[in-house]
């Protein structure tokens, strides 16, 4: 309990109507309504500690969204429990909300017309922020985030990084222990993501606050987090370092061959070959065979092999392999 | 008549554009029927307060006055000159002008078809107006009669009159600010606060030296019998001149005004 | 002090959105100018009326000035605050931007009724307490301190009435996205309460009295000042008033459960 993110049998449930097509359905619908449940996140436990960064994984509609939004006490779950700094975030008690932020990057807090400077000025009257702390937090994060005059001018003028980088700002200016970061870096050009997540990165280190954060990119995540949630339709696949994903969710490694003169022979009797080009050969073989596997290659093409490397699948290879269903989920259940 | 076949089809098109927001459409009529309302029940007041009568209108002329104002304002309705200023000032307008009919018939076209929409929302409340006020209604066959060429003449003055004050778009770029002071002298002029006859003193005369009131009261007056069919002419005609007038000032303005905004390049 | 953070949150709201309106100046000269000409000829409107009458159902002329003032008044007040306010939740609730209000650290109804102001109706707000002044000075005899006195509690309480209707009708976009039409509705009838609720119809002043209250927010303050209200009819007016802000607070809690309780 201890921890600043506990989360036990966590679910929610949906109801959505269900809407046929035609007329007669549509009549029908007006005398009674049909119903169906969506369970849009299903029963999750996990904790975070003091100052970890977390990344949450999972598709469109797996649940990630909903979940962060329990967290930061903007839903009512069906059931389980959930503390964030030992306060029930749906409660919305003032002492849990000036302690932790959502920030989302598919919508904006700022006020459009008027330069950003203004909108903080009224979250440091909401969030009562003294004078003097939010001189010092403003000159720190301007110092982070290079907003320089950036906050004197009107935020519609702003490019979406820039705005983003506000964005940020205002998340952070009451200083919370606790950030949600849904899709921070979406729609961003790469320079933009990069300074985003060194960014958080730095900020994670100065102020020791926890994080969790959803992505779409994995850069994200493979840059900041060293631990990641994996959850599909609503469940929780993984949970555990981003390092052991790979090997715990993909059975298998790459072995990529170069020959000489760009000869490219059969490999078929290795393994399954997913490329190849100019004489350089990708082979897919499983993890437990992969040292037997290579020496047999090499055995082979002795005197051709110019190059050869033995890889792990990239991440987000193994992401999709994952939720494309390619392997049965009992067995990824860590 | 092929200016016949255009409308067929505008008005089929703008008949199933406007019937997809009858539901807003009908909400719009409250804005047509309250005021008529409160300034009826304010003369009722009045003649109650005099024991029954204001100069010749009793309780139940004022009703059939007002429910006819409001049938012909509703009518004679025509808000081009709004959408006609952000249209110039985002220049929406430019591809409108390539098309090889004049914008006017579209914007008549939609005028139109909104008008056959909200009528049947409108005709029912007017009904139970007309009831609860015990409204009197002195028509003849002739003020019938004179009805119809008084109304279609007030609705074409104020589509024009409309027009007119939207071309000023071309020049000033906060032209509905006009078309805003205009509304408040029609609001005393036209009719809306007070039959014309009824306006005291000097204003009665300037009333029927301005345009408003043929576009309101004049009508109004004929459909519920309340001038004599002689005077009802005079006043038809006077509504022709005052078309007349505003159709030669519409050509010269808009093609000013087209020429304005070709030559600024927008 | 929650009070004195609270005032302090209004202000700079207020103070935010001033400095928005003077970065499109022009439309605030205007505002004014266009306010002027209404009631303006508003009062001409009531100045014709009274050519053929000293009184109507017992309102006289000064009177009737005065009423047109508080039109102007609680109109303004809404106008300033309120109905962009509600405008404003509706468009929120619809793109999902109201959860940044939600996880603010403080009153969320409060938060939304005070964020979006309209600066321009300041100017209405002072105009009406001017023309109510005019109306009152010209009364026979001059009201007394008690009727300044009710004159406030009824306006305050009337303020209250439509500041809950207005909220009230925000807080159903978090069921049925699309409330714009009853905002329609209620723009529309508030041209009544331009006379005295008394004078209309039945089923028009029970309207005006009930569902949108707009009719007796003006005409019971008006009444004060003219010291036509009796103690029963002030204290319906405060108690509704009271009541209804105590529901609207109930019917915005009941109303953020269901948004929060509902899709993602």
């Amino acid at each position: 309990m201890n921890a600043p993110v506990f989360v036990r049998d966590l679910a929610k449930s949906y109801r959505v109507h269900e809407r046929e097509e035609g007329l007669g359905a549509a009549m029908r619908a007006l005398v009674k309504r049909r119903y169906r449940d969506v369970r849009a996140v299903d029963g999750i436990t996990f904790e975070i500690g003091e100052g970890e960064v977390v990344g949450f994984l999972g598709p469109n509609g797996a649940g990630k969204t909903t979940t962060l939004k329990m967290l930061a006490g903007l839903l009512y779950p069906t059931s389980g429990e959930a503390t964030v700094l030992g306060h029930t975030p749906w409660l919305r008690e003032s002492r849990f909300l000036t302690q932790i932020t959502l920030l989302m990057g598919n919508r904006s807090q700022l006020v459009w017309d008027i330069p950003a400077a203004d909108s903080f000025r009224v979250l440091q009257q909401i969030y009562e922020i003294g004078e003097s702390d939010y001189r010092v937090r403003l000159d720190e994060l301007s110092d982070l985030l290079d907003l320089g005059p950036l906050l004197h001018k009107p935020v519609r003028q702003l490019s979406l990084g820039e705005r983003m980088k506000v964005e940020f700002a205002a998340s952070l200016v009451h200083a919370p222990r606790v950030i949600f970061l849904d899709e921070p870096t979406i729609g961003l050009d790469v320079t933009a993501q990069t300074r985003i997540r060194r960014f958080v990165a730095d900020y994670n280190r100065r102020t020791g606050a926890t994080i969790l954060l959803t992505s779409h990119y994995m850069d994200d995540v493979v840059a900041l987090c060293r631990r990641v949630l994996v959850i599909h339709h609503g469940k929780l696949l993984y949970d555990g370092g981003l390092a052991d994903l790979a090997t715990r969710m993909a059975p298998y490694k790459l072995v990529v061959v170069t020959l000489a003169d760009g000869a490219s022979p059969r490999f078929d009797e290795f393994g399954e070959v997913v490329a190849s080009e100019e004489g350089r050969t990708t082979v897919r073989v499983p993890r437990e065979s992969a040292a037997e596997r290579t020496a047999a290659i090499i055995r082979a093409f002795e005197q051709q092999v110019v190059d050869l490397s033995v890889e792990d699948p990239p991440i987000e290879e193994v992401i999709d392999r994952v939720f494309s269903g390619e392997r049965p989920l009992s067995q990824v259940r860590s | 008549m092929k200016l016949l076949r255009i409308y067929r089809a505008l008005l089929t098109a703008q008949l199933q554009a406007t019937a997809q927001y009858r539901a807003q459409a009908f909400l719009y009529v409250l804005f047509s029927v309250i005021r008529p309302i409160v300034f009826l029940a304010a003369w009722v007041a009045v003649a109650n307060a005099r024991g029954g009568s204001v100069g010749s209108f009793d309780v139940a002329d004022f009703a059939g006055y007002f429910i006819a104002l409001t049938l012909v304002s509703h009518l004679c309705m025509s808000w081009f000159a709004w959408e006609f200023e952000q249209d110039v000032a985002q220049g929406n307008l430019s591809p409108r002008l390539l098309r090889p009919l004049h914008p006017i018939h579209y914007a008549a076209a939609a005028n139109i078809s909104y008008k056959i929409v909200t009528s049947i929302g409108l005709l029912p409340i007017l009904l139970l107006v007309a009831v609860s006020f015990h409204a009197r209604f002195q028509t003849t066959l002739e003020h019938l009669l004179l009805f119809i060429p008084s109304m279609i003449l007030a609705a074409v003055l104020s589509f024009l009159f409309d027009w007119v004050q939207a071309s000023t778009a071309f020049w000033i770029t906060r032209s509905s600010q006009v078309s805003f002071v205009l509304g408040r002298v029609s609001f005393i002029f036209g009719g809306q606060i007070a039959p014309l006859a009824l306006l005291p003193g000097v204003l009665g005369t300037i009333a029927y030296a301005l345009p408003f009131g043929y576009m309101l009261a004049v009508p109004a007056d004929i459909l519920r019998g309340g001038v004599d069919p002689a005077r009802g002419l005079l006043l038809v005609g006077a509504q022709a001149l005052w078309v007349l007038l505003f159709y030669a000032a519409l050509q010269r303005v808009w093609r000013a005004g087209v020429r304005e905004y070709s030559a600024v390049g927008a | 002090m929650p009070e004195v953070r609270y005032a302090r949150i209004a202000a700079i709201f207020l103070r935010t959105e001033i400095q928005y309106a003077m970065a499109y100046r022009a439309n605030f000269t205007f505002g004014i100018v266009r306010l002027f000409i209404v009631v303006g000829t508003s009062i001409g409107a009531a100045l014709i009326l009274f050519q053929y009458t000293d009184a109507m159902n017992g309102w006289t002329l000064p009177q009737m000035i005065a009423l047109l003032g508080v039109y102007y008044l609680v109109q303004g007040l809404a106008d300033l605050m309120f109905m962009p306010s509600v405008t404003k939740l509706m468009e929120q609730v619809r793109l999902g931007t109201l959860d940044f209000v939600l996880l603010k650290p403080a009153n969320s109804q409060f938060l939304v009724s005070t964020r979006y102001v309209e600066p321009t109706q300041i100017a209405s707000v002072i105009v009406g307490a001017a023309v109510v002044a005019l109306g009152a000075s010209r009364m026979q005899p001059s009201p007394a301190l008690s009727d300044a006195l009710s004159f406030a509690l009824a306006l305050a309480c009337g303020v209250a009435l439509v500041y809950s209707l207005l909220i009230a009708i925000g807080t159903l976009a978090f069921w049925f996205v699309r409330m714009d039409n009853l905002l329609v509705i209620f723009s529309s009838l508030i041209e009544a309460g331009r006379f005295p609720v008394d004078i209309y119809p039945g089923w028009l002043r029970a309207t005006l009295s009930t569902l949108v209250p707009i009719g007796i927010a003006v005409t019971v303050p008006a009444q004060a000042i003219s010291g036509r209200v009796d103690a029963l009819g002030l204290a319906t007016i405060v108690l509704v008033g009271a009541g209804s802000l105590v529901f609207t607070a109930w019917f915005w809690r009941r109303g953020l459960r269901s948004y929060t309780g509902a899709s993602a």
